[in-house]
């Protein structure tokens, strides 16, 4: 019986695997679990039902879940590393007390679930102020929280998504364009779906009736040489 | 007397009506149409440019945006860095194309002499609209962009729908005798805006599933045509045992008298022709004509080299009028190209009518330097239209009348006089290979004009470009100039005995 459920198990793992395995690396960056009573920390234990991995704090289940929470706090950071990038569905984000310089604007791409991310005070709020509902600042850190939708500002866009596309958020005052309701493809230029069975249906008919009605009034009699 | 001696006797202009069976007008359809759904791949080809230039290119913003995101969304394609680049190598295309078909078009005109032309026009069809698939859906389907695969598959595409034309003239011109032949061959010219026009619609149709669907869609209906051609089309009155046309002839005896010794052989031989036909249908088809041959018999090399200027002229306005009306009156492009429509119905109604009064006449060559004469007139009128489009549409109407008739006269009826003359009567079949040499040599008359009208438009005004169509409008009458002169000759002696007679 454990052993069908095993089996299973792993026949289900290589599908799984891509998502289980998300954050893997980015969790084993720097030793240790989150700080106690840190900004990531009291996050999960508010949340329940979450257990860590490393500085990595993640839904509980029979595999390793989402990815909510990751402490990157006192990690020797010069620059922000590109494992990052495996955290986009994080929810709370600590970079403080790493020698960081600078934030480049694409760090935070596809981080669109983030609620709070603390940086080393010296630095912005990734998208600036402005892409933040709220945002204070103490001796060890600067607290950016509550994103906003930076499609949805009152301010127009500096450039606006290309025809049959709409804006939407990707990560701190980044914008994507998606495809907009029934067009698909790249660049959006396509809408709906062919008629295929229709088409080819018609065009059979047509052409076989056609052949057969040709073929009996004009071939039939007809000498090849 | 046979039957084909009979009907040889009969006066001319009865000919057409007397004689029109219901097979007659199968063919007459069954041709128009497969030449229309060859004409309509093309026009596909022009009318989805934009779609693929931006498929084939990354979203282009100003310097000063940011990347549009998702990259995979907007900049994943990059065959060329930008549409312009796209847009010269669709130009390219064009090029490579009206190269190749010239070429294919001597070849497709030997070979369809020489096999069943139902089998050649009907595989050119099927295999051409597989080509275009390939290339317009497989590789998008696939994702598979390739410069050299897209070079490759145009040049195939241009030497098979060069069969096309060729076996068609050819088939109308067996069942379609010279008496009415200027006025079913004018009004059967039309096929290839009819085609224009039908593209045109497909594409429009189904442009929004992608442009991949507006070729599937005429890819697939020229598949279906070239599939309903093989089973209905007949190439030859004599397939169902209708008395085969006799050679094209003035029913004249100045003629009649030359050839005296030659016809009277050649009754002989139909004679034969027909018992063998009813008997074994053994070795009844005739020797076909060798490509030197063809080149020699009388009027083919004048009117091919005419033809070569005049088509120039034609395919320069078909490829630029929309360039121009927009570059040089700022209309709009859609605009311009319904406009443009108007030089084509110009044209089908010169070419209708002009076969009209060339078969009053029995002579195709004076109608047609009288028609040239006019077009320099026009040209030189609608190089100085003013910025109005109802005047500007009826002038270009106009044009297309005395430029359009014409070419479409030399293409169709000429050739088919040209092919079924009274030296090649009898023993060979010399219709296709004639049309293919006549619309071969226009062909790459066209092809060198796209180049030549774009190289004079950018380094010099517009205005030289009509210098340029004027000066070959003038060089086709020079290359026609000696048939007029014969043909006028023999209209004054024919007059002449008539009058005697009297």
């Amino acid at each position: 019986m454990l052993g069908a459920v095993g089996g299973f198990a792993l026949l289900l793992l290589p599908l799984l695997l891509p998502r289980a395995a998300r954050g893997v690396a980015v969790c084993g960056l720097c030793p240790g679990l989150p700080r106690n009573g840190s900004l990531v920390s009291r996050f999960c234990e508010s949340h329940g039902d979450t257990e860590s991995d490393g500085r990595c704090c993640r839904e509980r289940g029979p595999t390793s879940g989402q990815l909510l929470g990751l402490d990157l706090s006192n990690c020797s950071l010069h620059n922000v590393p590109p494992e990052l990038a495996e955290a986009t569905t994080a929810i709370v984000l600590d970079l403080t007390e790493n020698p960081l310089t600078t934030l480049p604007s694409g760090s935070f791409l596809g981080f669109t679930q983030l609620q709070s991310l603390a940086v080393p005070p010296a630095l912005e709020c990734p998208g600036g102020s402005d892409a933040w509902q709220d945002v204070t600042v103490d001796r060890n850190s600067r607290l950016c929280q509550g994103q906003r939708n930076p499609c949805n500002t009152s301010v127009e866009l500096a450039w606006p998504c290309p025809e049959n596309s709409v804006c939407a958020p990707d990560g701190p005052g980044l914008i994507q364009c998606l495809c907009d309701g029934p067009f698909h493809g790249y660049k959006c230029l396509r809408e709906g779906t062919f008629p295929m069975l229709l088409f080819g249906g018609i065009l059979g008919t047509a052409t076989v009736s056609l052949s057969l009605l040709l073929w009996g009034t004009q071939r039939r009699k007809a000498k090849t040489p | 007397m046979a039957m084909p001696g009979s009907l040889r006797r009969q006066p001319a202009n009865r000919g057409l009506v007397s004689h029109c069976t219901h097979h007659h007008i199968v063919v007459f359809l069954l041709t128009f149409f497969s030449y229309s759904l060859l004409h309509a791949s093309r026009k596909t080809f022009s009318n989805v440019k934009v779609s693929i230039s931006s498929q084939w290119t990354p979203s282009c913003l100003n310097s000063t945006a940011p990347e549009l995101r998702p990259y995979k969304l907007w900049n994943s394609s990059h065959l060329f860095p930008n549409a312009g680049e796209a847009t010269l190598f669709l130009g390219t295309l064009d090029t490579i194309f009206l190269f190749s078909y010239a070429v294919g078009l001597f070849v497709s005109g030997i070979v369809g002499d020489r096999l069943n032309l139902r089998w050649v026009l009907s595989f050119g069809m099927c295999s051409s609209a597989l080509v275009v698939f390939s290339f317009g859906t497989l590789t998008e389907w696939l994702h598979f962009y390739n410069k050299w695969f897209y070079c490759c598959l145009w040049v195939v595409n241009g030497l098979l729908q060069s069969t096309g034309w060729p076996c068609v003239v050819a088939v109308m011109g067996n069942w379609f005798g010279k008496a009415g032949r200027g006025f079913v061959f004018g009004l059967w010219s039309a096929c290839a805006s009819v085609g224009n026009i039908l593209g045109a619609f497909l594409a429009s149709c189904v442009l929004k599933y992608g442009y991949e669907y507006a070729f599937l869609v005429t890819a697939s209906v020229q598949f279906a045509g070239g599939v309903i051609v093989f089973f209905g089309l007949l190439t030859s009155p004599k397939e169902v045992g209708l008395p085969e046309l006799g050679a094209d002839e003035n029913d004249v005896s100045v003629e009649e008298d030359a050839n005296r010794p030659l016809m009277g052989s050649d009754d002989v031989d139909d004679d034969d022709r027909n018992y063998s036909v009813q008997a074994t249908d053994n070795d009844s088809q005739p020797k076909a004509i060798g490509f030197f041959q063809a080149c020699c018999l009388p009027g083919v090399v004048l009117y091919s080299l005419a033809y070569a200027c005049l088509k120039l002229v034609n395919y320069s306005f078909f490829f630029w009028l929309p360039f121009y009306l927009s570059k040089n009156f700022g209309w709009k492009e859609a605009e311009a190209d319904q406009l443009s429509i108007w030089y084509d119905v110009g044209g089908i109604i010169g070419g209708t009518i002009q076969g009209l009064i060339s078969d009053v006449l029995q002579k195709r060559a004076p109608v047609l330097a009288v028609s040239l004469l006019f077009a320099v007139g026009s040209l030189f009128g609608y190089s100085r239209s003013p910025n109005s489009k109802p005047i500007n549409a009826v002038i270009m109407a106009i044009t297309g009348f005395f430029i359009g008739g014409p070419s479409n006269m030399i293409s169709s009826a000429i050739s088919a006089d040209l092919g079924r003359q009274d030296v090649v009567k009898g023993n060979s079949e010399a219709l296709a290979t004639v049309t293919g040499i006549v619309d071969g040599t226009g062909s790459i008359g066209a092809a060198v004009g796209q180049y030549l009208v774009s190289l004079i438009q950018e380094n010099l005004k517009w205005m030289w470009v009509f210098y340029f169509f004027i000066l070959m409008t003038s060089s086709t009458i020079l290359f026609i100039s000696p048939l007029v002169v014969r043909e006028i000759k023999l209209l004054l002696h024919e007059r002449r005995l008539r009058m005697l007679a009297e």
